[in-house]
């Protein structure tokens, strides 16, 4: 279970009396997290900066009735994805994901692998093209579907953990998993069609 | 005997560290005979390990500024007092 810091717990009674200085405190302390959190989610910055308004103003509203149960970054979390998700919700439907069978490679009827899969983790960590590759791994985040955009950012951008990332979206750690390991291989898939087409500044496999 | 089809299913766990050492042991197996397996759960691995610095969390200044005064003025003027609604209500103009 989550305990509550002392740090926090000080916060937390300051914003409940209203105390001008908290707020401060409260941005300094939060804006980066909901921010990034923010950009992730919604993939522009126009949005990311209504979100994270909302966010704060959502948190100095509520903070009286929020009872401590969680600790205060997973219920900032909490808000901060609900606000993102109810704008993604407006924009146009981007249909679900294909099932997992088939964003992993073909399979025969023997169950054996009936594909040639091209290996491109071998990129150097300073390589100029680096910073390509990484464009093009945003631009797939932003192609995946709300729902499993939300797991993705929280698990493997922010780094929460599995129980902290059901508590925040309310989902089961099943349902979790599996919109976690889709959206993983959606973005893998993406990404060797990537290496496949024009192979940046990857070594030989032999090399 | 492990099969291509079976490294799917458990991909995830395999990645997290969560599969029964006996189940890991003989995916490992499988993919020191498998090259296709072996890039599919490298480049699997890799996806996470790249998504790690898609991190950026930086707020322009002057938004910073500009979100800490507009909540500032939000918290001084709630809540409102028995007083101030009365105010509201009858008192504009009066005085």
């Amino acid at each position: 279970m989550n305990r509550i810091s002392t740090g926090d717990q000080a916060l937390i009674r300051r914003l409940k009396v209203r105390d001008e200085t908290a707020v401060g405190e409260l941005m300094t302390q939060y804006h980066a997290k909901v921010m990034g959190l923010a950009l992730r989610l919604t993939g522009n910055r126009q949005d990311a900066e209504e979100v994270l308004q909302d966010v704060f103003w959502t948190v100095v509203q509520k903070i009286g009735g929020f009872r401590e149960e969680s600790s205060l970054s997973t219920w900032i979390y909490r808000i901060a994805t609900n606000v993102a998700l109810m704008k993604l919700r407006k924009r146009p439907k981007i249909e679900e994901l294909p099932l997992d069978e088939e964003l992993g490679p073909k399979i025969t009827g023997e169950g054996m692998i009936a594909e040639t899969v091209t290996d491109w983790s071998n990129l150097p960590d300073g390589a100029a093209s680096r910073k390509e590759w990484m464009q093009h791994l945003e631009e797939a985040v932003r192609r995946l579907p709300p729902e499993y955009r939300t797991v993705f950012v929280l698990r493997d951008v922010e780094g929460l953990s599995a129980e902290e990332a059901c508590k925040i979206l309310n989902l089961s750690i099943p349902a979790l998993k599996s919109r976690l390991h889709r959206a993983r291989l959606f973005l893998r898939k993406e990404m060797a069609d990537v290496a496949e087409t024009r192979p940046i500044g990857m070594r030989s496999p032999h090399a | 005997m492990l099969k291509c089809r079976d490294i799917n299913g458990l991909l995830h766990d395999y990645a997290e560290g969560l599969l029964e050492l006996s189940v890991h042991k003989e995916l490992d197996r499988h993919l020191s005979d498998c090259p296709g397996c072996l890039a599919f759960v490298k480049t699997y691995k890799e996806t996470i390990r790249l998504s790690k610095d898609l991190r950026t969390g930086e707020m322009p200044p002057e938004l910073q500024e500009k979100l800490e005064s507009f909540l500032k003025a939000k918290l001084a003027e709630k809540p409102k007092t028995l007083w101030d609604r009365l105010r509201s209500r009858f008192g504009r103009g009066c005085c």
